[in-house]
């Protein structure tokens, strides 16, 4: 799947996407951050928010397929990154692999950690998927993100694009010419492009900027900002919140 | 008085590159003028002067009376739409309705304003419903009718444009010739392609080697194959 189409089913009409965008960067947020104040080996409660999420996924009409695909890559690193809590955290020893002690306080950790982040990532996927770049934009500076940060975050975005082309150009045109074979090569030429593109990218910066000009730009670029905001996609926010609250405080209050 | 006047341009590169020499026309208004020339003629340094975002070495450029200068810019720029050869450079915000309300809002206008304004440019183009996409996601010939309705938006009194056909199939250079035929601004189009220069324009301007070479009637020198061979232009193979 091309990075391109993330946001395929921002036209889709569902009642997420009928949303406001400030409001489901702020669900993704709750989310996220129920998942990530669960009391450890809170295995119902992390269940019922991962549920929940997948809930969400179904009504913003996003195949579990194609949720499960877009979260494999970021769900791979979590899982590298926190292999090691099996075998570093202090606790009794429940297994052995080949030399490696696995502990019961190591398995507990891991398992969490693989679980908050599926959560995790599932919302912000959602969040992805449902919304087009140029809201999630609009939907930061509603929320007061610094207005140089949401520039930039506008400009990089767009000009990301432009970038890849030109990479993807200059790597068919040196592949066509039979450049880059074997590995010591590839990564010569990789260098070579990755240069070039950014070489044409300073060029491309300054005749922008020309372009900007020539449009009245003094230095500061004006937001169409408007707000989205409406009472139902506030309550809906709240509620959101109060189930996320609800499952996270519960988790302490169990034991 | 012409709406468009250079007068003995001359402007040089900061490593020495003699980019024009004394070059001297002017544009009536209503009138619509190709600029042509070989690669390196000087066509978009010059297009660069006309709203100051090169200022000349010497000589004097005037739109509407003004003579552009660092402190003119930016009246000459309310008055002067210039277009780009390559359209990612003009389309940089996350989405068409944004890139074509930039003008405006710099202009002062309020961003309900901005937005109708724009709204509207991309409706007349043919880009309606396209408002919150973004550049990436348009074909070559909707990129350039988004960078046309960039300037659009500004009501310019002169359209300047720079290459506006090029990598543009048959299809999408019809459409756009028909779209600047419609249109009652005052035109300069700089290109190569002489087949929509006589589309598009009564009168040539032909540049070579920075300097202005001939100014006249552009049907007396497209059947003047020798002509046309001297000065690097080339009306059919």
């Amino acid at each position: 799947m091309s990075f391109r189409h993330l946001d395929q089913f921002a036209q889709v009409s569902s009642p997420i996407t009928a949303l406001a965008p400030a409001l489901r960067v702020l669900g993704t947020v709750v989310v996220a951050l129920g998942a990530a104040t669960l009391r450890l080996g809170a295995w119902p409660q992390l269940a019922t928010l991962a549920g929940l999420v997948l809930v969400l996924a179904a009504v913003a009409r996003i195949p579990l397929r194609t949720l499960l695909l877009r979260m494999l890559g970021p769900l791979v690193f979590v899982l590298f990154a926190s292999v090691a809590l099996l075998f570093l955290v202090p606790g009794e020893v429940v297994a052995r692999v080949w030399w490696i002690d696995l502990t019961d306080n190591g398995l507990l950790r891991f398992g969490s950690a693989l679980g908050r982040a599926f959560t995790a990532l599932a919302a912000a996927v959602i969040l992805v998927s449902t919304t087009t770049f140029p809201e999630i934009v609009q939907a930061l500076r509603e929320l007061r993100l610094p207005h140089a940060v949401t520039t930039a975050l506008g400009l990089a975005y767009r000009f990301l694009y432009v970038i890849v082309d030109e990479l993807e150009r200059l790597q068919r045109a040196a592949r066509s010419r039979n450049a880059g074979a074997g590995a010591a090569k590839r990564r010569r030429l990789l260098v070579s492009v990755v240069a070039a593109v950014l070489r044409r990218a300073l060029v491309r910066s300054e005749r922008t900027h020309r372009a900007m000009l020539a449009r009245g730009f003094h230095g500061e670029i004006i937001s169409l900002h408007r707000s989205r905001v409406d009472a139902r996609s506030i309550m809906l926010l709240a509620l959101l919140g109060l189930v996320v609250g609800a499952v996270t405080l519960s988790s302490y209050l169990a034991r | 008085m012409p709406l468009l006047e250079v007068a003995d341009l001359t402007y040089r590169y900061p490593d020495g590159t003699h980019a024009l020499s004394g070059v001297s026309f002017a544009v009536e208004r209503g009138e619509k003028v190709a600029l042509l020339g070989p690669t390196g003629a000087g066509k978009s340094t010059l297009l660069l002067h006309l709203n100051g975002l090169l200022l000349p070495a010497s000589g004097c450029v005037t739109i509407d009376g003004i003579a552009v200068s660092g402190g003119t810019v930016r009246e000459v720029r309310q008055r002067v739409g210039l277009v780009f050869q390559d359209p990612d450079d003009q389309l940089f915000l996350p989405s068409l309705l944004e890139d074509v309300a930039f003008g405006p809002l710099n202009e002062g206008c309020d961003p309900e304003g901005a937005e109708l304004l724009a709204r509207g440019v991309l409706q007349s183009l043919g880009l309606g419903g396209n408002e919150m996409r973004a550049a990436h996601h348009l074909s070559g010939g909707e990129k350039r009718l988004a960078a046309l309705a960039t300037v659009l938006v500004s009501h310019p009194l002169v359209l300047v444009l720079d290459e506006p056909t090029s990598n543009l199939d048959a299809r999408g250079k019809r459409r756009l010739v028909r779209l600047l035929r419609e249109r009652g601004e005052t035109l300069l189009v700089a290109t190569h392609d002489l087949a929509v220069a006589r589309a598009l324009c009564e009168r040539a301007v032909i540049m070579a080697d920075g300097a202005l070479v001939h100014d006249g009637q552009l049907e007396h020198i497209v059947t003047d194959q020798e002509f046309l061979d001297h000065h690097g232009l080339w009306a059919e193979l």
